[in-house]
């Protein structure tokens, strides 16, 4: 083979490999798509059709008449934003305390934060009930504060190092002026740190929204408390005989889209604040 | 000028009335103010922590001692000592002996030897002990057992899961990244396609490849295998017991690849390309190249990366949980399980201390690794 048609050839090759990876990434949200594009009848057919005789959105009008499902997704939201509005807030101060002050106490504090970032939710689960149980919460409040378990570690984890970024000389100048170490963290780091929240803020979401041991163990007695991922995980249909995929699948597509809209909008951010920490920078 | 005395260093103390002393002080003033302020900042955070965190990390270990039940009216718990450990843990391997018939020869059944039941061989005083699993060794057969079988199983699983899964994850992850790391067309729609998968809430992930795998043709790959001629379009991935942890392993790779090689493709972007423009002059293959020049500078994005996914997957809950419910547990299911559905409030702590202690010794690598770099 001559040169260039080595390189025509490996350039195919190329191709292929990437076209392979595509497919296996992108083909379960595909098929599911598919599914839930299926009459019920289609759907237990077999064998499997790679396309829907005659798409239908049977499933979609279900899903969406569905008073469970539509709370459910209600209250996923009213959870993860609670927790990423909470954790930013929180957060953002001990993050400026950590990334900014100098004070004895800060190597430690920063090791535990770390620590707390890998803590396992599962060895917290019995005594958080029993805190929850105490405090007498509804299961909506107690998925919000336990989830700041790993949104809030996290978060003040990655504030730490974005306002460590931030030059000295800023902060100075504004002490120098006059302000107090508040006034300096209000009107002059906070609006500098804006990227940050904003990535932040999208993956502390994006890890209560998908959180899933918490909200099955404590809406357990709480049907109607339950979260998305409880939702889909227990779904049944209006015919209990036998489980509805169709459904499900719709149910799937319609709280994944807005998802990955908003993670394709701010994808650089995002792959910025995962790749955060792993790699030297 | 002399530049010493200017200086105003520390242990000058010339005199009271000098200047470094007097800009001594207050720094000193400045200084004690900003750690309270610092303190204050850090206070919420914590508190929230011991709230959620410590106080009933705590209660955990306590609980773990006793034989509270969960949700109970009754309030007489009792401290245990170490028994629930003891039970969730007791392990011994014991010889299943060959069954012999009247004539004092080995019964042979197709020629190959039986042995006798587990049930006649574990101990069951003072605990009951179950089987776990058989395997033979040199020609003799054994049985592992264990006083909590789902538990001890539920810990061989997990690690094998994690084994592999991690495995798995590292090397597609690698060739995605690989891939990826070079210009081409469409690249851009690539690096947006690996963020589907990382975005998919896992539990719905689950129940996505859960549809995919029926046990019919109605089912994607008992379809596709079918067509293939691979199997007759039956297979129960989920109710087979050996097809279980492969199904869970296939669809936590799925999950999770794109998040390594996110990880792996920021590594090598660090990676400055002088060094393989000097090795393609040396006369270095790709694949030296790879060897010499990629792996040993990823390292340390690729031991960050091992850590953190050997991490989550001991941890891991929600695809067992979903697809096998209580026909197989991971550590995580199996403590949940104990808790809310047994309600054994004391034995499910003692678990949830094995597997915090299991994940903390990773956790502390990983604090080394990544806690030294970004801390000091």
């Amino acid at each position: 083979m001559t040169r260039r048609g080595r390189h025509v050839a490996g350039q195919a090759l190329f191709y292929l490999l990437i076209a392979v990876i595509f497919v296996y990434l992108m083909f379960p949200f595909y098929w599911a798509i598919v599914s839930a594009l299926k009459t019920q009848a289609e759907l237990i057919r077999t064998p499997a059709t790679l396309w829907p005789a005659n798409p239908v959105l049977d499933n979609f009008r279900a899903v969406l008449n569905n008073g469970r499902f539509l709370r459910a997704l209600l209250n996923s939201t009213i959870v993860a934003s609670s927790v990423t509005a909470l954790s930013l807030v929180v957060g953002s101060f001990a993050g400026y305390a950590l990334g900014k002050m100098r004070f004895t106490g800060r190597t430690p504090a920063l090791y535990v934060i770390l620590a707390m970032t890998m803590f396992p939710q599962i060895a917290v689960l019995a005594g958080l009930y029993a805190v929850i149980r105490v405090l007498g919460m509804p299961a909506i409040p107690s998925m919000v504060l336990s989830y700041m378990l790993f949104t809030l570690p996290f978060t003040v984890w990655v504030l730490t190092s974005f306002f460590r970024g931030l030059p000295a000389s800023l902060l100075e100048a504004a002490r120098v002026d006059g302000a107090t170490l508040f006034q300096a963290f209000r009107m002059v780091l906070l609006p500098l740190t804006a990227p940050a929240m904003v990535t932040t803020g999208l993956l502390a979401f994006i890890q209560a929204w998908n959180e899933y041991l918490f909200a099955l163990t404590f809406t357990v007695i709480d049907p109607p408390s339950r979260t998305v991922p409880v939702a889909i995980a227990l779904f049944t249909g209006a015919v209990a005989r036998q489980e509805p995929f169709g459904e499900i699948m719709a149910a799937a597509i319609l709280v994944t889209i807005p998802l990955v809209a908003l993670v394709l909008i701010f994808q650089q951010r995002i792959v910025a604040g995962l790749t955060a920490g792993a790699v030297k920078g | 000028m002399e530049g010493p005395t200017t200086s105003g260093g520390a242990g000058v103390a010339a005199g009271p009335r000098s200047g470094p002393s007097r800009r001594r002080r207050q720094p000193s003033r400045l200084a004690r103010t900003e750690a309270r302020t610092a303190w204050l900042l850090l206070l919420p955070t914590f508190v929230i922590l011991a709230v959620i965190a410590f106080y009933p990390f705590s209660r955990v270990v306590t609980s773990s001692f006793t034989n509270a039940r969960f949700a109970s009216t009754s309030t007489s718990t009792e401290f245990v000592g170490f028994a629930n450990y003891r039970r969730l843990l007791s392990l011994t391997v014991k010889e299943l002996p060959k069954v012999v018939g009247e004539d004092g020869q080995p019964v042979l059944v197709d020629g190959r030897p039986q042995y006798e039941s587990w049930v006649r061989v574990l101990p069951r005083e003072p605990m009951r002990y179950r089987s776990v699993f058989e395997f033979s060794l040199l020609g003799r057969r054994y049985v592992v057992g264990a006083v909590t079988a789902p538990f001890v199983r539920a810990i061989w699983d997990t690690s094998v899961f994690t084994v592999v899964a991690v495995f798995f994850e590292t090397v597609l992850g690698m060739v995605i990244a690989l891939a990826l790391n070079r210009e081409f067309r469409g690249r851009g729609m690539m690096r947006a396609a690996m963020l589907v998968p990382w975005a998919v809430i896992t539990a719905v992930s689950a129940r996505i490849w859960e549809w995919m795998l029926q046990p019919t043709r109605a089912g994607l790959f008992n379809t596709l295998g079918s067509y293939l001629g691979l199997n007759d379009g039956r297979t129960d991935f989920f109710g087979n017991p050996q097809l279980q942890l492969p199904s869970m392993i296939v669809m936590d790779v799925w999950k999770t690849t794109p998040f390594m090689a996110l990880l792996l493709l920021a590594g090598l972007s660090t990676i400055p390309s002088e060094l393989y423009e000097a090795a393609e002059v040396d006369g270095a293959s790709k694949v030296r190249q790879f060897f010499s020049v990629t792996l040993p500078l990823l390292s340390p994005t690729l031991a960050v990366a091992l850590i953190f996914r050997t991490l989550d997957s001991l941890r891991v809950f929600d695809i067992f949980q979903v697809v096998l419910g209580n026909r197989r547990f991971s550590m995580a299911s199996y403590t949940q399980d104990l808790l809310i559905n047994q309600r054994e409030m004391g034995t499910s702590s003692a678990a949830s201390v094995v597997i915090f202690v299991m994940v903390a010794v990773f956790a502390v690598l990983y604090i080394r690794t990544l806690g030294q770099r970004s801390i000091e």
